[in-house]
């Protein structure tokens, strides 16, 4: 069954700028899709727009096959869990167990207790329950909104930008929290790295679909990404590099994760080692940019 | 609550309840510091007599010592409201005399520092969650506790503007003559206004994301006590004395 469809959507702003084209995409259960775009591209635009907040000009959102509105836009909301850029804009209550509890106890849902303890577990801050929300760091705040959308236990999470801003740990505690859950997932985001890991698929949007596909297929049109003001992840660099230095890989790593993967393969496939090599840069060459490899295994010079 | 405190130095935002966790009175019940003061206040308005105007206005005084409150914190807080109670006064000074406009500033002092006494002893979201449980209809509750967050956003959104001004070697609004700053400080108004409307519409988003309708109330909630009962009997009981006093019951 489809939790969410979009068909057709457009959505101008106020000053008539097109914010959303034609945007169409289809969400079944247990799908995790990211939105990529660079800034302004009409993500979390995408995302208000689902969750009801705006109503688009022309096409139409299914949120579990019904159609919505203006007038069932807060009843079809209780199936959406929206996770804000910023934390502070959805954490109103005086600790954070209070503010889990929020959520659950405006839908009238049954087992409020059962329900802040699931939420705080699953994203890790059972400590914190009775702490004062304000006084938390940034990526203990994203946490504590995670964990009062969790509480009320929705079919589909709407996450916009869930990493931006966190410092490096917390950002790979918090991309290890999503993987981990079985839910249906719409994330708006422009780390694809992060996104890599999380979900299975991708659409590119900037202001319409650009393109769409797995995170993998979505790396090797780097030439649409950069397009659109996006650039490949350097993992996905270096492994292009040593792909065109003779060392095959099967497919183009997005994350650090897969990254290590592939690399463990190649590793045993060349006999358990890897052979340095000195990369040099001429750009005199017929004006052309010339990488020249001292020692490689295609032993010949790659032209860009 | 926030207020803010500039100084040439340093911008900080400090919270009203900063120090209700370490108030004798921080773990009562809001329902009963609610009710035994707002008693105390009531009583001490309708005081006429100067001298039971001071005794009102010396009960006050030990209510803020048994608060254990800083007060150097009460103290600023009185010195903000200086200017009201005085502005009160100065109509009783300039036509009824001088014991008529002292006493006035007494019993609006002794009224402010209690009210000082309940607003810092109490965690803010406490206080008007105590307002609803005391049957204040809700539309009233939640206007106050949205008022509450829409001037935590409006101070954030003013420290960050005066920051970024200051960190671009602003320095003036010191000076009602220099145009400069004048334009610039109007400037920073207006946009601090359109941003933090902004940011409250995210805030209403934010409670309508998780199902807000229009109760904003606490999820644990307190049951009175030995102590909460003692507190509110101890106010009604000074309340009493106060107005027998007045009317010179006991003489």
């Amino acid at each position: 069954m489809k939790h969410l469809e979009l068909r057709d959507v457009e959505f101008h702003y106020e000053d008539g700028t097109k914010a959303l084209n034609g945007v169409s995409m289809a969400l079944e259960e247990g799908d995790k899709v990211a939105i990529i775009g660079p800034n302004g591209a009409g993500k979390s635009t995408l995302l208000h727009l689902i969750a009801g907040f705006r109503t688009p000009f022309s096409g139409e959102v299914r949120i579990g096959g019904k159609l919505l509105d203006h007038r069932n836009a807060d009843l079809l909301r209780k199936d959406l869990g929206l996770l804000f850029q910023d934390p502070d804009d959805q954490i109103f209550m005086p600790t954070v167990e209070e503010d889990v509890a929020f959520g659950p106890r405006n839908l009238k849902l049954e087992d409020i207790e059962g329900r802040v303890a699931n939420g705080l577990r699953s994203t890790g801050i059972e400590a914190l329950a009775k702490r004062r929300p304000h006084r938390l760091s940034y990526g203990m705040k994203k946490r504590v909104a995670l964990a009062g959308i969790m509480a009320m236990d929705p079919k589909v999470l709407l996450l916009d930008e869930p990493t931006s801003g966190l410092d490096p740990r917390s950002r790979t505690e918090l991309i290890k929290l999503l993987k981990s859950m079985n839910r249906t997932m719409l994330i708006a985001t422009h780390d694809i790295e992060a996104a890599a890991e999380i979900v299975d698929r991708a659409i590119v949007l900037n202001v319409g679909v650009v393109t769409e596909g797995t995170m993998k297929e979505l790396v090797t049109a780097k030439d649409v990404l950069e397009n659109i003001g996006l650039e490949v992840p350097p993992v996905s660099k270096l492994f292009g590099v040593l792909d065109a230095m003779g060392y095959e890989v099967e497919s183009l790593p997005v994350s650090m994760d897969q990254a290590v993967e592939e690399l463990t393969k190649v590793i045993d496939r060349e006999g358990k080692h890897l052979h340095a090599h000195i990369h040099e840069h001429d750009h005199t060459k017929g004006g052309k940019h010339v990488h020249e490899h001292s020692r490689g295994r295609k032993e010949e010079s790659v032209v860009e | 609550m926030r207020i803010e405190h500039m100084s040439s130095r340093r911008f900080v935002v400090k919270p009203l309840d900063e120090h209700a966790e370490c108030s004798r009175f921080g773990g009562l019940d809001a329902r009963a510091k609610l009710v035994g003061v707002l008693v105390f206040v009531v009583a001490s308005a309708l005081l006429t007599r100067q001298d039971i105007v001071f005794v009102s206005l010396a009960m006050s005084l030990v209510l803020v010592g048994a608060s254990a409150l800083p007060i150097r914190h009460v103290a600023k807080l009185y010195l903000g409201a200086l200017p009201f109670i005085l502005l009160a006064s100065l109509s009783f000074f300039l036509f009824s005399g001088v014991e008529k406009g002292v006493t006035m500033w007494a019993r609006a002092s002794a009224c402010v520092l209690a009210l000082i006494v309940l607003a810092s002893s109490t965690q803010t979201f406490e206080l008007f969650s105590g307002l609803r449980r005391l049957r204040v209809p809700a539309m009233l509750t939640t206007l106050l506790m949205l008022s509450h967050k829409y001037i935590v956003v409006l101070s954030d959104e003013l420290s960050r503007m005066t920051l970024a001004r200051r960190a671009r070697a602003f320095s003036g609004g010191r000076n009602l003559l220099d145009r400069y700053a004048l334009k610039v400080i109007s400037f920073t108004a207006g946009m601090v206004l359109v941003r933090s409307s902004e940011r409250a519409d995210r805030v209403y988003e934010g409670l309508k994301a998780k199902g807000f309708e229009k109760d904003l109330t606490g999820w644990r909630t307190s049951v009175l006590g030995v102590s909460d009962i003692a507190f509110v009997m101890a106010f009604v009981a000074a309340s009493a004395v106060l107005l027998v006093l007045q009317t010179e019951v006991i003489a």
